[in-house]
């Protein structure tokens, strides 16, 4: 660690030719409830002001990029809040090796809104309630280190305190918990009682609890292929502690592979891994996950100037899923019990009219096995080069309560976005 | 008699040697080449500022800016496009980056600062706007002239300059054009104006050079507009801090640099 610190001492760039730029914008995000009926505390599922400030500033050596958010929320209880979304410095040592220090938003791998290998925290709460594209993902505080040769590119990401998924936490987005309904589980909120405030615990600050995740990548031909392991943390609270009576993050390892290229006038991509549940490696502990592994298959193209479709196909494969069943049909018989393949399909459209000034978009993801749904449809207008004005709606559906978006399914929503970019 | 014979098939063989060598320097694929050479392939790599104008058809203004580096693999051949986004805020710190591949579709990809997401975008159709501007894909990197059969329809002047006159025709169906009548600046074959029609002989986009300057020695169209007649728009591009043969290395036009922008040429 000393080393480390020393390491970076000694690159500190010296910003002799400086250039230093701010931006940012400011957005105002509504956003309303269509069902009746959601236990949550409010019939608002946005109403935020926000402002972001950006700050960039390069020296011949080194750069370093901030980015602020400041807001207020008054979708439930009036609040001001502040967050730094990005903060960080990125220099070079040799010519070879690119550091990235800080506060960052990583990713990697192949999917369109399907992350096999891309174990950095994602914000899902913010993608269903309309906010921006770069909210997808929650900053992660980490050192990126990438080490470039003939070979290929090695990717090295240390991340020392666990960084979880942000998910719908009961107060303005509804979700399943198994233990509510006397333990025949149910989609809760805040308003049947404060305390399904969904606050899981993370993983107690330990060297041992951080996470890592590395990357191996090379140019075939026309593939960029990549090899991927993470250790570390599911970063949905997949598994529980019946003692502590708590959702909690189960242990994982991950080894995955991934290719993407042009080919058939269009792009495809194929990525699996091989999740390792490693604290229910046989599939027999009913509180923790089992291991499984996951394949997609996905292809873009653009059909016209300025219309551009893609489709996915996600496998996901449980491992000693007789196991599984088994525990499922003695604890909760009346429950839910998913099939050993997990199917999902996915489809963008995106529509640019009118010279790009106008954007339509839908993506939908449909689970044959699970039988449930969630689209996502807008449309944008970007009335001058500052001023742009956003539509759009969040739509889940379900035959069942508890899966991935069934759970979701009484959280429709349609909001209303305003943004003034500055420079 | 004979004598007479002789020398008048001499000089009508003379003579048709001279028009062959005229007819030579008029051939209209070796001006196409030229013209397309000094117009995209001038010097082996080139930095430029670039701020773009649309106007819609109300008059309504749009700008663009962003910093463009280009490196000739091979004259006339492939070549690397390296895109930094300035302006409008919204895609600010965007990094595009092409693989032009004259004979093949080019590949292209996108990377995303915000989310940190680089992404190969499918590039079938060279005839999509870029960036929402009256120029395409192609009027930025260049449609190759092999893939068009050219006429040579005579020398004309154009604001006092003389020009060849040269018709294009697309050799297999494109949605682009049907034809194209361009007009050269016979000294330095830059492209002075250049009119696109449509199937049924319309004309669909003018392109225009309106000030041309030499940096380093070469001949550079450094104001140029492109309007869209159907659509009543038209998008003025303005190349400012033009630089030549700075010594551009392939290794920039990749994904480590699409993430890290090379800023030693972009600030």
């Amino acid at each position: 660690m000393i080393v480390l610190v020393l390491l970076l001492l000694a690159v500190t760039p010296t910003f002799a030719q400086s250039d230093l730029n701010i931006s940012g914008f400011l957005q105002s995000l509504y956003g309303g409830r269509i069902d009746k009926n959601n236990p949550t505390n409010t019939e608002q599922t946005a109403s935020e002001t926000r402002l972001q400030l950006r700050l960039e500033h390069f020296g011949d050596r080194g750069e370093f990029f901030g980015r602020l958010d400041f807001y207020y929320d008054g979708a439930d209880s009036s609040q001001y809040d502040w967050e730094l979304r990005e903060g960080y410095m990125k220099f070079r040592m040799g010519n070879n090796f690119d550091f990235k220090v800080g506060r960052q938003i990583l990713t990697w791998g192949t999917g369109d809104l399907i992350f096999i290998n891309d174990v950095f925290a994602k914000d899902y709460y913010s993608l269903f309630i309309g906010r921006d594209d770069q909210y997808l993902k929650a900053p992660q505080n980490a050192l990126r280190m990438e080490y470039y040769n003939p070979l290929g590119a090695f990717s090295l990401v240390w991340t020392p305190r666990f960084e979880p998924n942000r998910l719908p936490r009961g107060e303005r987005l509804s979700y399943f918990n198994p233990m509510a309904d006397s333990g025949r589980g149910a989609i809760v909120g805040t308003a049947i009682s404060p305390s399904y405030y969904f606050d899981p615990p993370v993983p107690e600050p330990k060297f041992k609890n951080s996470e890592i995740a590395t990357r191996y990548q090379r140019r075939v031909g026309n593939f960029n292929t990549a090899l991927y392991f993470y250790h570390g943390f599911y970063k949905n609270p997949f598994g529980f502690d019946p003692v502590k009576m708590t959702a909690v993050y189960p242990k994982l390892n991950l080894y995955g592979a991934s290719l993407r290229g042009a080919v058939f006038s269009g792009v495809l991509w194929l990525e699996g891994g091989y999740y390792d549940s490693r604290q229910d490696t046989n599939g027999d502990n009913p509180f923790m996950p089992n291991s499984s592994v996951s394949g997609l298959i996905g292809f873009e193209r653009q059909v016209a100037s300025d219309l551009t479709v893609n489709a996915q196909w996600q496998l996901s494969y449980m491992l000693d899923y007789d196991t599984y069943k088994a525990q499922q049909q003695q604890t909760n018989p009346q429950g839910y019990i998913r099939d050993e393949v997990y199917h999902l399909l996915t489809s963008r459209i995106t529509q640019k009219l009118n010279s790009e000034t106008i954007i339509l978009s839908g993506f939908v993801f449909y689970s044959p096995s699970d039988a449930d749904v969630y689209a996502l449809v807008s449309a944008e207008y970007k009335y001058t080069d500052e001023i742009s004005l956003k539509v759009g709606s969040n739509i889940f559906d379900g035959k069942h309560q508890s899966t991935d978006f069934g759970q979701f399914a009484k959280n429709d929503n349609v909001y209303l976005k305003m943004t003034y970019g500055f420079q | 008699m004979k004598n007479a014979t002789r020398y008048l098939s001499a000089s009508l063989l003379v003579l048709a040697l001279f028009a062959a060598s005229a007819f030579a320097a008029y051939d209209a694929t070796a001006i196409m080449k030229k013209s397309h050479l000094s117009y995209y392939y001038a010097g082996n790599d080139g930095i430029t500022e670039v701020n773009m104008t649309l106007t819609n058809k109300r008059g309504k203004e749009r700008k663009r800016e962003f910093t463009m580096l280009r490196l000739d693999l091979k004259e006339g051949g492939k070549q690397d496009y390296y895109t930094y986004f300035r302006k409008p805020s919204d895609v600010a710190r965007l990094t595009f980056m092409v693989h032009k591949i004259p004979d093949g579709n080019d590949l292209r990809w996108i990377y995303i600062p915000s989310i940190d997401l680089v992404k190969p975008i499918s590039a079938d159709d060279k005839n999509s706007s870029f960036v929402g501007s009256d120029f395409t894909y192609e009027d930025v990197s260049g449609r190759h002239w092999t893939e068009d059969n050219h006429t040579f329809k005579g020398v004309s002047q154009l604001n006092g300059k003389p020009v060849f006159v040269i018709e294009s025709v697309p050799k297999k169906p494109y949605k682009g054009f049907a034809k194209k009548i361009s007009y050269i600046d016979t000294t330095n074959y830059l492209p002075l104006k250049e009119e696109y029609f449509n199937k049924r002989g319309k004309m669909i986009r003018l392109f225009t050079a309106n000030k041309i300057e030499t940096i380093d020695g070469i001949p550079t169209v450094m104001v140029r507009t492109m309007e869209n007649l159907k659509k009543g728009s038209k998008t003025t591009v303005a190349f400012s801090k033009i630089s030549y043969n700075v010594g551009l290395n392939k290794g920039i036009f990749t994904e480590r640099y699409l993430k890290n922008p090379p800023r030693k040429y972009i600030k």
